[in-house]
């Protein structure tokens, strides 16, 4: 059964994202102030129990990712360490970050100053993806009025810790939405993703170990804080503790977001959420997760939309995009529009993706043709992103096989038929 | 802990470093992983994929040059699934190649196609698409041309333009398919690039290939290939010269060897040109009449002997000198000084080292008893602190440049004193621009800060300083006298930056000083290079690995000829011949008696001149030199070398002292000779022959040994280099384990005084080479100019070197590549003046000092200060020797090329 | 406001360079970097042309070339591509008279295509500047234009 349970979003919609008082006199920067007055052990401790993974696509640990940068490097750097907000919310059908940064700034920033005492970082930076216009308006206001009642910058609220938060702009490049990338363009480079290991927590942002966490995920830090591990927990399933916001789009009746625990269906997410099936059509298909992501069939709409069930099914939770298609939509039309996504996005560094981008659209548009090789055509992409997806550098190039494979699992007898592509949407 | 791990690659144990790079691991033990993006000398990039293995316990599939080798470790290397990936991405790769292949290069791509079956199409998987992609070719170099159409995209050039050279010309335009490699904003011809090559050498497919020769370069024909030395700088790099007919081809940088490890700068690369020009002096030339007639060589030799012996029974043995050349080999000016010693029997024998490092050498004679440098060029690299005096590096030792810039992105910290902006600031931490001729008043500024805020080391004064605090004490008192407020006044360097520079020097763990011909080149040289051992001996910065003073030599064998007794005061090895013992050692050697040999110190390269133009030298032979664009005052050379009886020049082109000749003798480059040089790190490599000399030009010892015998001194004959090297090595006791064999694939650094030593990378490690065994301070007190700008002459005048060219450009004009870059003479001026004068930038001016004139092209700049001005001195049309003094420096008898009143004007 | 006064806003860090290059690229008429602007940048941070035409080449939001007074984005992300994107594609190339990256004859538009711009509650959707507009269809996108270009005549109008 589906709870919506509102963490991240639950100021969105109630305050004026401009006013600090609005926020504060919602309880906050309240969490802060608890924070700031237990030791960041405690502060650590408390996230790793919560069980929070983060909620920028892969799922990682949080509560990991934090302990590995406190405890395991900081003593050989002296603690020099940065907290970097990825906000370069770029998966298509996602836009969750943004109604956070535009609808309530302030959590994200609370969040990420407990998360910095948590670290001991004292510079923190938020990378937000250069279109996102209002997103940055808000978030730079934010800072400021933060600024101004001593929630950031020296000595915040006189406990003695310091710490500033900078905004810094992408400019048009999917890929810097993964980790690595994302410090390489915060240095002022080209978007090239860098070679793991070193992970951020040992030599991340300008060679130093550096925290690195979703918007989402920092949003959920301040509840945490304040009423405990043990609460957290007693959201969503086991393995995927909390709340998710999805964003659901496509042919549904009233496309939108909510925040509901981990663990809804997808069923109840297009007829509860969305409003259902979008004039009635009958559903045939949804691609969770954005271009990196899967397509699930009618036969998965019940099942748990968590990270670990869905990964069962050999489907993925990703971002939170959840984009419905009804049956007039064509799985070839869609594929098209995912593999050029990934071919303009390709950084070109390592030599399957750059190719075998461009080679997956080389065979799409045979499957386009009317041509008689149809099932060799379908091979060939399946083993092509096979090959990028074990031989790529960085997950751009390991991403195409989800969406092929799950299209090609689940849709082959469409894909094989001549008259699959739709350059209209009907 | 234990340094090595064992690790399996495929079941085979394998012993690796800890730390190191299995890729790199796997390559060393002939396992044929293949790769095209990894080099041993970048970072790895993980591009190219090809070199996925499986890692036991590990995920996925991972790039072994990504991987670090740990205890343990199991590769699986080969395998089925692998073998079919690495084709499948080689085929990726051919689907967005242009394959069309000149057989001008080695493509490593082209070879595993081969390797993996893909040459034939039937075997390839992917559809071709590079015509669809619409590859730029960029041609604007002069160089070289990029085809990105053949490009792989591994980065290897453009880690190796800004990792190894430390350049970051190069850049990738674009992403994914579309992107391709770029210099600067995208045209090569007008970017950054300064045409070193290293992008070509490390290209693994023909992307990026040389421009010059192509035509020769493409043919099936067997190449020669011939490993020699560098015949420009000081830096001494290792090259491969490879040979078409009778024609060098293309010069490569030989990897994996001291002191360059492939690297090279645009001279070395493209610099070869001159070998087989057209202009070389095929024949000996007489003067008859005024004109230069072809003659025979018995003829020509018969007749320089008998015009020295006629000289000499005239005037005696005191009347006739020699120049030896920085540019020969240590073979061929061994024999030049042991026929000046034996046939002139004299000491006049010198070289332009008279007109460089003179005063470095005196002075690090006199405080540290060696003048050579104390360290190795790799210790660039690694040093805490550099400090880069009088030293335009990037242009003049720019492959010494590449080892401080990599010092630099390393974390190394970099001081540049220098007068006018040089390409090294942009990497300094700290730009220190003093006046011109102010530099002792700053060193005593930062000894003055440095004893200050007590960043002296007491221990090494203690031990390592001659009379140690005592001495101290004395130099304390004079540098008393540079509070930074009063050296602020004096060089007009502020006070924080002085501290700066003085905190970053002293309190380094190693710090390094690189000085140059701004310091040297001073009347008060001697005194300057005293200050800097001074600043390094109170801060204990020399005698220790990483620590020192290395004066860069200008010229490919400046070392060379001193080492092997080119100087008027010592012999082979730096023994004075003002000592008997010395003498009598020489002489055994040399068969003679040693009565024979004069004891009296001879006269310096100016001296000469001077003595030329009193007419107490009568005669002279000169050997690859150029004095009349070299020596300062030319004006005074020119009537000097006029009032000569008789002038032999041995040279490989006409120059501007040719002309002066009664006969001209055609000798050979450095491509047609056998023999060593010496290079800046006292590192003895071998030159070796590569093509034959053109037309009856003759190598340069044999002729020298020719003029010998028909002078009655009859040498020893030499079967070959060799032996003359051994005879060398049999006198200077610090080459004396030195040998040929010994150092076929890299040169020895002397001191190597027995046959099993080494060599030594660093000097001064357990003593000092002066009689105590300890340094001896120096201190000197500022003294202002004599020279001045003045109402007339209202600009101080400072000279220097390019990049592109060398010297007197007798070699590197002969090469189209280099002329490509740089061609023509200037002057550079501070904007501000310019206006002030009321020229144009660009214009035609008169630079005019009180001892000649010349004509230039005026070009405004912020690299000089107000009031200052710098000109190149290589270019002929615009002789700026003609311009500068020769008051000299009284410790070294160095001119002071760097400061010269000057005023600039219209021309008209 | 100079261009030296945009770069002085700024510490000469490498980091810095995607803020400058937005913020030149922003004061320029026509939207785009200049050469020059790349060459004063790589000298305000002390590094070469090529590490700047790098980066500027790489993010797809920077133009190399002049471009029109407004940008427009068009979402070519799936769910725009679900929602219909085309049609209204088809309607702004026909209405502009321009293909996608191109510049209208009156320097006013320039029609880009983009990303997902997370607007997909609005599909199809697309911005103008910084304007985000969603649900578009093709008699939306005719009203759109026609804003832009009234208010564009009454801007000559009061100059005038």
């Amino acid at each position: 059964m589906m709870k919506a349970h509102k963490i991240a979003l639950r100021n969105v919609g109630e305050i004026n994202p401009a006013s600090i008082q609005d926020y504060m006199d919602r309880g906050g920067y309240e969490a802060l102030k608890k924070a700031l007055h237990t030791s960041p052990e405690k502060v650590i401790h408390d996230i790793i129990q919560s069980g929070l993974r983060g909620r920028g696509g892969a799922g990682f640990s949080t509560g990991l990712k934090k302990k590995y940068t406190s405890e395991a490097a900081c003593v050989l750097l002296e603690c020099m360490h940065y907290i970097v907000c990825n906000a370069d919310e770029g998966e298509p059908g996602t836009f969750k970050d943004r109604i956070i940064m535009e609808g309530d700034p302030h959590l994200l920033i609370e969040g990420m100053v407990i998360a910095a005492y948590a670290v001991g970082a004292e510079q923190g930076y938020i990378y937000i993806r250069g279109e996102y216009h209002q997103s940055i308006h808000m978030v730079r206001k934010a800072l400021a009025h933060a600024h101004a009642r001593g929630f950031l910058g020296h000595n915040i609220l006189g406990t003695g810790f310091s710490m500033d938060i900078e905004i810094k702009l992408g400019a048009g490049s999917y890929l810097c939405g993964e980790e690595l990338t994302l410090l390489e363009s915060l240095e002022g480079k080209r978007g090239y993703p860098r070679i793991k290991p070193p992970f951020p927590a040992e030599s991340g942002l300008f060679g130093m170990p550096t925290l690195i966490n979703n918007v989402e995920t920092l949003s959920h830090l301040p509840a945490i804080v304040i009423n405990g591990a043990h609460w957290y927990r007693g959201l969503g399933t086991e393995k995927s503790p909390g709340t998710k916001i999805f964003t659901i789009s496509g042919d549904v009746n009233s496309p939108g977001y909510a925040e509901v625990e981990m663990g809804v269906s997808l069923k109840e997410l297009i007829y509860l959420v969305a409003g259902g099936m979008k004039d009635g059509k009958p559903f045939k298909a949804a691609l969770l997760g954005g271009a990196a992501g899967t397509f699930v069939p009618e036969s998965l709409l019940d099942v748990s939309m968590d990270f670990d069930a869905l990964k069962e099914k050999e489907a993925v939770l990703g971002s939170g995009a959840v984009i419905v298609m009804s049956k007039d939509q064509s799985i070839l039309t869609m594929l098209d529009s995912i593999l050029r996504f990934f071919e303009h996005e390709s950084c070109g560094k390592c030599v399957p993706c750059r190719v075998g981008t461009k080679q997956l659209m080389v065979v799409l548009e045979k499957l386009k043709g009317a041509d008689n090789k149809r099932p060799d055509h379908i091979d060939s992409l399946v083993y092509q992103s096979e090959l990028m997806a074990k031989t790529s550098l960085c997950p751009l190039g390991q991403s195409p096989v989800l969406a092929i494979k799950s299209a090609v699992r689940y849709f082959r007898d469409e894909l094989e038929k001549p008259e699959s592509f739709q350059s209209r949407c009907q | 802990m234990d340094n090595r791990v064992s690790i399996k690659i495929d079941g085979n144990q394998l012993s690796a470093r800890r730390g190191d790079n299995l890729l790199a691991v796997a390559q060393r033990n002939n396992v044929p992983i293949p790769s095209l993006c990894y080099h041993r000398k970048l970072t790895p990039t993980g591009a190219c994929r090809l070199c996925i293995v499986k890692i036991k316990g590990m995920g996925g599939w991972i790039a072994a040059c990504t991987v670090t080798v740990a205890e343990g470790m199991e590769v699986t290397a080969f395998d089925p699934e692998l073998e079919a990936a690495r084709r499948d991405i080689l085929d990726y790769l051919l689907s967005e190649h242009n394959e069309s292949f000149d057989r001008s290069y080695e493509d490593e791509f082209k070879a595993l196609i081969v390797r993996y079956g893909l040459d034939d199409p039937v075997r390839r998987r992917f559809p071709s698409v590079w015509k669809t992609l619409g590859q730029p070719i960029d041609d604007s170099s002069p160089v070289l041309t990029y085809d990105a159409s053949k490009c792989i995209k591994c980065f290897r050039c453009i880690k190796a333009c800004g990792e190894v050279q430390g350049k970051h010309v190069l850049s990738m335009a674009n992403r994914g398919i579309q992107s391709y490699i770029i210099a600067g904003l995208g045209v090569w011809g007008a970017s950054e690039c300064d045409g070193c090559g290293e992008c070509i050498q490390l290209c693994p497919t023909g992307a990026i290939v040389e421009k010059p020769n192509r035509d020769l370069l493409i043919t099936e024909t067997p190449e020669k290939r011939v490993v020699s030395i560098c015949p420009y700088c000081g830096v001494g790099c290792q090259i491969e010269l490879v040979v078409k007919g009778d024609r060098i081809a293309r010069v490569n940088g030989v990897e994996g060897v001291k002191p360059n490890d492939g690297r090279l700068c645009v001279k070395g690369r493209f610099g070869y040109e001159y070998v087989g020009h057209k202009d070389r002096l095929t024949q000996p030339l007489i003067k008859r009449d005024g004109q230069f007639q072809p003659a025979g060589w018995d003829e020509a030799l018969d007749l320089i002997a008998s015009k020295f012996k006629a000289i000499k029974a005239a005037y005696g043995n005191e009347a006739l000198a020699g120049y030896a050349s920085a540019k020969a080999t240590n073979e061929d000016n061994y024999l030049f000084q042991k026929f000046i010693r034996t046939a002139f029997g004299n000491n006049n024998v010198d070289y332009c080292t008279r007109l460089c490092h003179a005063s470095t050498v005196t002075a690090m004679l006199r405080a540290l008893g060696s003048g050579a440098g104390s360290n190795s060029i790799e210790d660039y690299a690694t040093a805490d602190c550099i400090l880069v005096t009088g030293n335009n590096m990037v242009e003049t030792h720019p492959v010494t440049a590449t080892y401080v810039k990599r010092g630099v992105a390393a974390g190394g910290k970099l001081i540049v004193i220098d007068p006018r902006w040089t390409p090294l600031v942009k990497h300094a931490d700290v730009w220190l621009q003093p006046k011109l001729g102010t530099d002792i008043a700053l060193l005593n500024g930062l000894m003055n800060a440095i004893i200050r805020e007590d960043w002296i080391d007491r221990d090494f004064i203690t031990h390592r300083v001659e009379r140690g605090l005592e001495a101290f004490e004395e130099l304390k008192d004079v540098v008393a006298d540079y509070p930074p407020e009063t050296v602020e006044a004096i060089t007009g360097v502020a006070q924080g930056k002085l501290l700066t520079a003085a905190r970053l020097f002293a309190k380094a763990d190693r710090a390094l000083i690189a000085t140059g011909m701004g310091c040297s080149q001073q009347v008060t040289g001697t005194h300057l290079v005293f200050s800097l051992i001074n600043l390094c001996l109170i801060s204990g910065q020399i005698g220790k690995i990483g620590s020192g003073l290395n004066p860069p030599r200008g010229q490919n064998n400046v070392q060379g000829a001193s080492d092997v007794g080119c100087l008027p005061m010592s012999y082979p090895g730096y023994l004075p011949v003002s000592d008997d013992a010395n003498r009598k050692k020489v002489a055994t050697v040399w068969n003679v008696s040693h009565e024979a040999l004069s004891g009296k110190v001879g006269l310096t390269t100016v001296e000469i001149m001077q003595a030329a133009y009193a007419g107490s030298i009568k005669g002279m032979y000169i050997m690859g030199e150029n004095p009349m664009l070299t020596d300062p005052n030319l004006n005074h050379t020119r009537e000097s070398i006029q009032r000569l009886e008789f002038l032999v020049v041995q040279d490989i082109f006409p120059t501007e002292t040719t002309a002066y000749a009664d006969v001209i003798l055609p000798g050979v480059t450095f491509a047609e000779k056998n023999g060593t040089f010496v290079n800046s790190d006292r590192r003895v490599s071998r030159v070796r022959k590569a093509v034959d000399p053109p037309g009856s030009a003759r190598q340069d010892w044999k002729i020298i040994w020719e003029v010998a015998q028909r002078m009655g001194y009859p040498m020893k004959p030499y079967a070959d280099e060799t032996e003359i090297f051994n005879e060398i090595a049999a006198v200077a006791p610090f080459m004396a384990g030195i040998a040929y064999h010994r150092i076929d694939r890299e040169g020895i650094q002397w001191p190597c005084p027995t046959q099993g030593h080494p060599g030594t990378r660093t000097l001064f490690l357990k003593q000092f080479n002066t009689a105590s065994g300890r340094a001896i301070l120096h201190p000197v007190a500022y003294v202002p100019q004599t020279e001045k700008a003045d109402a007339d002459y209202p600009f101080l005048l400072n000279t220097g070197r390019i990049l592109y060219h060398y010297h007197t450009c007798t070699m590197s004009r002969r090469n189209q590549a280099l002329t490509d870059f740089s061609n023509r003479s200037y002057v550079l001026i501070h904007p501000e003046d310019v206006k002030r004068i009321g020229l144009k930038n660009g214009a035609r001016v008169k630079v005019a000092s009180r001892q000649g004139e010349i004509s230039t092209r005026l070009k405004a700049s912020n690299d000089v200060l107000p009031g200052e001005l710098f000109m190149p001195f290589h270019f002929g049309e615009s002789p700026v020797n003609e311009l500068t003094r020769d008051e000299l420096d009284p410790d070294s008898k160095i001119a002071p090329f760097k400061l010269t009143a000057c005023r600039v004007t219209a021309h008209q | 406001m100079k261009k030296t006064d945009i770069l002085e806003k700024y510490p000469p860090k490498m980091e810095n360079v995607l803020l400058i290059l937005h913020d030149l690229q922003n004061h320029n008429r026509t939207n785009y970097l200049s050469e020059k602007d790349l060459s004063l940048v790589a000298q305000h941070l002390n590094t070469t042309l090529g590490s700047i035409y790098g980066v500027a080449s790489y993010y797809s939001m920077f133009s190399l070339t002049p471009r029109g007074k407004h940008i427009i984005r068009i979402c070519r992300s799936p769910v725009c591509h679900c929602a219909g994107v085309n049609d209204v594609f088809d309607e702004l190339t026909k209405l502009l008279k321009i293909d996608v990256g191109a510049t209208t004859s009156d320097k006013l538009f320039t029609l880009e295509t983009t990303e997902c711009l997370g607007q997909c509650d609005l599909a199809p959707a697309m911005t103008v500047d910084e304007e985000v507009y969603g649900h578009l269809t093709a008699a939306r996108i005719a009203t759109i234009i026609a804003q832009y270009r009234r208010k564009r005549s009454h801007g000559r109008r009061r100059r005038g």
